[in-house]
């Protein structure tokens, strides 16, 4: 339903072989532990951090299609991270962030923040796995529509 | 607590019905506290309780009662829903004319604090959650400053403002950034030179500017 090449997220029969690699920066482990669990049924393979260091190294020692990131973390913030990611590589980043953080009169907007720095979707907490899926597909299309092709 | 918080349904009352502007921002703070702290278990929650529906076609049949465990991941998916939705509204309930942004950060601050301390050894100067604020004109040339290896009195001398308030924006920074020491605040520069260079989006009146 929503293929979009290769690593799309939709359901795929095969769960040997992950179609995709995702890794979820976030200080509530609680939240990377069901994403894990929600992309696992789409064959997706789901890595955690639960700083904006550890993710980074992460994602210099290992390769990932697509990564999550909260942007409210103690230690280096997810704007910080989302910044330096995208200075490093073209991979999407998708931006989290929770209550109130949504357009609002006067609360700063964040997630537009994340956007100016790089993000390629963002989402809000608490989402269905729909509307992450839908993210997910979001932040493919907009690298390949960017990059040519994301391999 | 007022009587208004009684009831839910009368959240647009109680915006008007303030009684004084410490209690909307203490209410205020204590709104934001808890959506916050229940942000990401409400997030596993609905994720965990919508896979349970989409893979109900698994579950047996209903037993003599007629109750299926079909029926039973329904209502708690609905009633999952529900909670999200109502944790929204009393989040939203409780915005004021005053600094929202800095009352979430307070908040999630102290239950941050109270959740992980004596957690995996973690101290308290450690677990302070950082960099939602952005920083001011003034701390990141404070910033620069120290990274170049200035003193608070030099500091203070190049800014010509006194070393106590070179200290001042300095703690305050360090504060910001989750930065224990100057080792930590160079790491920080390394990693992330838009923290101290002044045209980036650092600050929301800077994007809002922009926007306009």
């Amino acid at each position: 339903m929503h293929v979009v090449g290769p690593r799309a997220p939709g359901e795929v029969s095969n769960p040997a072989k992950p179609a995709y690699r995702v890794l979820v920066i976030d200080d509530d482990d609680c939240v990377g532990a069901a994403i894990k669990v929600t992309l696992a049924r789409r064959n997706g393979e789901t890595e955690l951090a639960s700083r904006a260091y550890a993710g980074i190294e992460a994602l210099e020692s290992s390769r990932f299609d697509v990564v999550l990131v909260d942007l409210f973390m103690p230690g280096m913030s997810g704007l910080d991270a989302i910044s330096y990611i995208r200075r490093q590589s073209g991979i999407p980043i998708i931006a989290m962030s929770g209550f109130r953080l949504r357009d609002s009169r006067n609360s700063i907007d964040y997630l537009g923040m994340a956007m100016q720095r790089g993000a390629s979707a963002c989402i809000c907490k608490p989402f269905a796995p729909q509307q992450l899926i839908e993210a997910i597909d979001r932040s493919f299309l907009l690298a390949s529509s960017t990059t040519g092709s994301m391999q | 607590m007022t009587k208004g918080i009684s009831n839910a349904d009368q959240a647009d009352e109680m915006k008007i019905g303030y009684p004084s502007v410490e209690r909307a921002r203490a209410a205020n703070e204590v709104g934001a506290a808890i959506a916050h702290a229940l942000n990401g278990p409400l997030t596993a929650l609905l994720l965990y309780v919508s896979d349970l529906n989409q893979n109900s076609d698994r579950f047996p049949a209903g037993d003599s009662d007629g109750q299926s465990l079909k029926q039973v991941a329904e209502n708690a998916l609905r009633e999952t829903e529900r909670v999200c939705f109502l944790m929204q509204r009393i989040a939203d309930a409780f915005e004021t004319p005053l600094q929202e942004e800095t009352a979430i950060a307070q908040g999630r601050e102290v239950i941050r604090w109270l959740a992980r301390v004596g957690e995996d050894g973690e101290s308290v100067e450690h677990a302070t959650p950082v960099a939602q604020e952005p920083l001011t004109a003034r701390e990141r040339e404070v910033l620069r400053l120290v990274i170049e290896g200035c003193t608070n009195k030099e500091g203070g001398k190049r800014l010509q403002i006194s070393y106590r308030t070179f200290e001042s924006h300095r703690a305050h920074l360090m504060r910001k950034l989750g930065a224990k020491n100057a080792v930590d605040l160079l790491k920080l520069a390394l990693l992330m030179p838009e923290t101290l260079s002044d045209t980036p989006p650092t600050d929301a009146t800077s994007i809002k500017a922009v926007q306009a």
